[in-house]
Formats: C-alpha cells, structure tokens, sequence
C-alpha cells in the first residue's frame, strides 16, 4: 500500500490544523454560517436532516488493518458505533459533533487518512476496481495510477474551483467493476499494436438527472502522457463547462451539448502543448509509486482448487458463500473474498465499529493487511488463500457478515435516501429492507441468479438506479413517496441506462412489483444461464411491461 | 388552517430545532411556537434574531397542520426530521434516535 511521504503528510496535517483553527472561529462566533459553509463543505463536513455528515475520503477504496481499526474508533468515540461505506468506495459518519470534528481529523490524518475533496466542485477521490492488484482478468493493477492521480489532483491549485464536482475511475481489467462509462473520466487500460500498456480514455458519463454513458474520447494514451492528457481534458471542461446553471455544468453537458469531435479537438490542441511537458511521467517515479504496491510475496499453496459442489452438501449456507463471494485471484492457490454488507433487512452498505474491528483482523491475519470498500457498498479481502477460507467464513459468520449474496437480488446499492439525506425526495433504505425481506429465501435468490438492483432517494443518482438491471427512483408525489421502476441498466463494459417501464408504485407495493418482474423472467428465460438482463435484451421491454401492468 | 413553525440545526450538535413560544430553541416539535399567516412580521423578527446569535443553521420556515393539538408538518421530510430516521438500524433492530442537544447546545434569541 502507499505510504504517505513528507509532502503528503504535510499538506494534510497543514489542512487539518487549518480547519481545526476554523471550527474554533466558527464555534465562537467569528466566522459566520455563510463564510463557513464553504470551508466545511472543502472538508467533506455536511450538514444533513439530522446532523452533521462527514464524509471521509478511502483513496482508490483501500485500506490497511490499522486504517480500518481507526474508522472504528471513531465510530465507536465520536458517533454512533457504525459507520456507512459509499458508492464513491469512501466512508460517511451520520452523527459526528461539530466540535468534535478537529479531532476526528486529527484521528484520521494519524493513519495517512482525511477528509479533504469529499465535497465541493474539485475532483473527487478516484475510484476502481476493488479487485485491482488480485483480479485474475487484469491487464495491469490500475492503483500507481489511481495514486498518481491523487496525488495530481489532490489541492490542484487551477481545478478547486471547477464548474461542478468531477469524478474519475480507472479499471485494469476488461470486465468494468468500477463503472467507468458512469463518470466523468473513466480510464480502462489498453495493449497497442507494440504491446505497450496505456489507457483508453472516455469522457462524459455520469447519472443524476441527465444520465449518459461515457464516450471513447481517445483510444490509447501512453501512460506517461496521461497526466498530461487527463489535464488538457479539464482545461477545456474548466474553460468552457458551464457555470450559469448547476443542472447543465457537468462535463457530461458539455461534450453532449458541443459533441465529442469538437471537444476531442479542443483537448488535442490542449494536448499538443503540454504533451512533454513538466506533466510527464518519468519512469523512476512510476516505478517508485508502483513498489508500494508489490504483490505480496505470497506463500506457496498446496491446496489451489476447491470443491464447492462437495462444501455446499456438507455445509450449504458456506457453499452459498463460496460460490458467490469468491472471486478468482492471479495468484495460485488465492482468491479474493467479498464480504456482504447487505445482511436481509439491513441498511446496505452500513458496518458497526465492531465488524470493522472483525474485517481489520481478517485482513490482517489472512489477507496481506488488505482491504477494500467496493463501489457496491460492500468490503473485500483481496489476497485470502484457499485454504483459509473456512477460517475467514467462519470468523464473519459470528460477526453477522457472512452473507452469500455477491451479485444476488439482496445485494443492492442504496443511498441514505430521506431517512437521513437532505437533498432527497423519498426514503431508500426501507425499500431495501423490505426486498431484501421478500427474497431472503436463499434457494430462490440462486434460482434468480445474477441480479442488480439500485436504489435512489432522488433524481441526482446516488443509488445509481439509472444502470440497476432493475432501478428504483424514489420520486415525491403530492407530498408522498412514489417509486419509479426502470429496467435495463448495466454499469459494465455492456452499458446502458435502464428507461422507465411505466407509473410508479406506492413504497408498500414495490416488492410485489420486482416480484413481478422476477417471475416474469425466470418464466421466460431460456435456461438458467441466461440472466436478467439478458432476458432483458433479448425480450425487450413491452413484454416485461405488460407482466407488471397487465395493460394488454 | 394550517400554521408555521421555525426550525434549523443547532450549530454545535447539527440536532434539529424548533423556536419554542418562549424563544428558546428545543428539540420537541410539540413545544414549536405556531405562527398564524397574519403572523409573518413575528416570524421574520425571530428569523432575523435567530440568525444574529448563528447559533441555529439551516433555517426553515415549515407549514404544519394541528392534527388533534399535535403539531403535523405538511412535509414527509420534517416529519421524519421531527422523529429521527425511520429505517431500523443494522443488526440491532431499534429505531435511530434523533440528534440530542449538547451541554453547549441551548440557544435563546
């Protein structure tokens, strides 16, 4: 892992003691709401329905034992006992106390960790697979970059004040795990013709009210002219990116509204100036980035295949386990463990200070000292080797973490919703509490098979519903809750933007309508093979449609 | 008839408030003071006086009904600011607890 040098640990330290000095001024009297608003917010300290929100950045979504241990305690001293992992792979504390925060700051930069850039029109923590560096699938461990790119973007003196927020992700592998198409930049890794890795680069995807899949914008650049190139990209975002509206100032806009050929053009021109320049990566310090994250020298495994038809008759419930939250690691005899935090009934995404303690221990015993939060609100260990999997199954078995239900219906991305957001609309957690309900029944969730369910409180997306193979949308109504269902969302390389299938449903009346949908698929489907969203593709929507509305 | 109510967070907790007929900020919605349409001069006084201590955030004039002499906010969204959030909490299976005032929490205009 990365380990913070002088400059890091200066600026955050300088950061921290400079928001400390802020909140005291504030907390008597010196600054006003209006003068502080702005440099709370910079902090990543909101203000939500019930109380202050801080959001607390988790780089690239990886974390160390001692890193995890630390989210904990202050879960534990300065909240409520839990904490809640995001879809942007970071981590939010519902109930911190204002005074409080000076501390928790203090806490956090203790571990090489802080708040800085959770909020604000900067760019944001960048985001990636949570198998990068284990994924059996990839072309190259996206993490330097994704380091590099902190680093770049981290107090960019000429992007703090961009038009709006930015988002960037980076994927190593050809199967998208990070939803690249879905941001502002995403970055998939590439192979020329001279077998030199680089990345291909898209611009302009995004969700909340106006969703879009990201166009290719350039379809390899070196690795190191990517600064270069990704800078020339927000000088003509930060140029010409709108300002007089919020609704239209994403880059998303920008490149629809002006098309992708004149923006291409515009950041080639870019490009052509400061391609060589101070902005090149020289290799020395590529390589220095990419040694903090080595491989672990793993210890050779006899054991390097499991039987999972044989564990699932001794032991379903850890069969169920092994069969979805498993996944293929590059390293013999390794894989990498999901570990859900999408208990039925529970609030997705939520972990007491207690089961983070169980997965730092974990990691530390079993998996290099390696965590991950997955942008679908769960955790991983990514290097667990086979033959400790019993171990690891049974240690978050009693700490109610052992869910099989990887990529199943129960395991839904869902935001905060009315329950605690102040910007949305209608609640979100209880819906997926009651689906969660209705589908506990794990034989009938393996029937399902493969299913993406994405849940929002409001149109701005935070549950991505836009690419759920079944979204929610949860819409106010005459002073109610109403929910919009749209189906045919896909966050993967196969993307696209689910479209709603008709009128919405009253919050008592959802998991009847996904039940609907369900039966109607596996009625149709041409064996069990064939998933949702397949089905989805090949059928089209009318006739899911009219399984739902009985129109004809 | 419906009536209003002032409400905002309280800055050090964030815990939601409501100005009471007293002029203090509490946390029960059931103490808020209701101020009749004809009544908007008042209101904005309190306003002003409440964002001159910069002691409350945030703040909210709310349409509420009086449903049975229990204050009712039209809106879902106070309602559930009023009570605290309503999905169970993980594991333990109670209802969150709303935002509590601190000892330095008391604001008065």
């Amino acid at each position: 892992m990365y380990r913070y040098d002088e400059f890091d640990a200066a600026f955050v330290a300088g950061r921290t003691a400079q928001f400390a000095d802020q909140v005291k001024r504030r907390l008597s009297g010196e600054l006003t709401e209006d003068q502080f608003r702005p440099l709370r917010l910079m902090n990543g300290l909101y203000l939500q329905l019930h109380a202050y929100m801080l959001r607390v950045a988790v780089p690239y979504g990886t974390l160390s034992s001692r890193q995890m241990r630390k989210l904990a305690h202050i879960a534990r001293v300065y909240d409520r006992g839990y904490g809640h992992f995001t879809t942007r792979q970071n981590i939010q504390y519902n109930w911190p106390k204002l005074k409080d925060i000076p501390v928790i700051l203090d806490e956090l930069a203790s571990v090489e960790m802080h708040a800085i850039q959770t909020s604000g029109n900067c760019i944001r923590n960048v985001t990636t697979d949570q198998f990068a560096g284990a994924a059996a699938d990839e072309i190259i461990d996206p993490r330097p970059v994704a380091e590099i790119l902190r680093q770049w973007s981290s107090l960019h003196p000429e992007f703090s004040y961009l038009p709006r927020k930015f988002k960037i992700a980076i994927t190593g592998a050809p199967h998208d795990r990070a939803a690249i198409r879905f941001h502002d930049i995403g970055l998939q890794a590439a192979v020329n013709g001279a077998g030199e890795i680089g990345w291909e680069v898209w611009v302009g995807g995004g969700l909340g009210r106006t969703p879009m899949i990201a166009k290719l914008i350039n379809s390899f650049v070196p690795n190191e002219h990517l600064l270069a190139y990704l800078e020339s990209i927000m000088r003509v975002y930060n140029r010409y990116g709108r300002r007089d509206n919020k609704y239209k100032a994403r880059i998303k806009i920008l490149v629809h509204e002006e098309g992708l050929e004149t923006i291409k053009g515009q950041v080639e021109a870019e490009f052509a100036e400061v391609r060589g320049g101070v902005l090149t990566l020289p290799s020395e310090e590529v390589d220095r980035i990419s040694a903090y994250f080595a491989l672990p020298d793993f210890a050779a495994q006899t054991l390097t295949k499991i039987d999972v038809a044989y564990e699932s008759i001794v032991d379903p419930a850890y069969g169920r386990w092994l069969d979805n939250n498993i996944n293929a690691h590059a390293q013999p005899g390794y894989a990498s463990v999901t570990v859900s935090l999408k208990p039925v009934g529970g609030a997705p995404g939520d972990a007491t200070d207690k089961q983070m303690e169980v997965v730092a221990d974990l990691a530390e015993k079993y998996s290099y000292d390696e965590l991950r939060v997955t942008h679908e609100q769960n955790l991983v260990l990514p290097h667990v080797a086979l033959a400790d999997l019993r171990a690891v199954y049974d240690a978050l078995v009693a700490a109610d973490l052992a869910e099989g239900n990887n990529n199943l219906i129960t395991d839904m991305i869902c935001c905060p919703g009315l329950d605690f957001c102040a910007l949305a609309n209608a609640r979100s957690i209880p819906i997926a509490q009651e689906i969660s309900r209705k589908f506990a029944e794990p034989a009938r969730q393996k029937e399902i098979g493969e299913l993406k369910i994405k849940i929002s409180g409001c149109i701005n997306a935070c549950g991505h519903h836009h690419v759920g193979h079944i979204g929610i949308l949860g819409v106010e109504k005459k002073g109610g809750e109403l929910y919009q269902i749209t189906l045919g969302g896909d966050a993967t390389e196969h993307a696209s933007v689910g479209k709603i299938i008709g009128p919405g449903f009253e919050a008592e009346n959802v998991p009847g309508a996904i039940e609907k949908l369900v039966d109607f698929y596996i009625a149709q489907r041409q064996g069990a093979d064939e998933t949702f969203i397949q089905a989805y593709r090949r059928l089209g929507e009318a006739p899911f449609k009219e399984a739902l509305y009985g129109t004809a | 008839m419906s009536k209003e109510i002032l409400t905002g967070n309280e800055l050090t907790s964030g815990a939601t408030v409501y100005l009471s007929a007293g002029g203090t900020w509490v946390e029960g919605l059931h103490l808020a003071r209701l101020f009749a349409k004809e009544e908007a001069a008042e209101r904005d006084g309190a306003l002003a006086a409440t964002k001159a201590t910069g002691r409350v955030i945030s703040l909210e004039i709310e349409e509420v009904d009086v449903v049975d002499g229990a204050i009712v906010p039209k809106r879902l969204r106070e309602r559930i600011r009023a009570a605290g959030p309503t999905a169970p909490l993980t594991l333990h299976g109670q209802a969150y607890d709303r935002q509590h005032l601190g000892e330095d929490g008391h604001v008065s205009i």
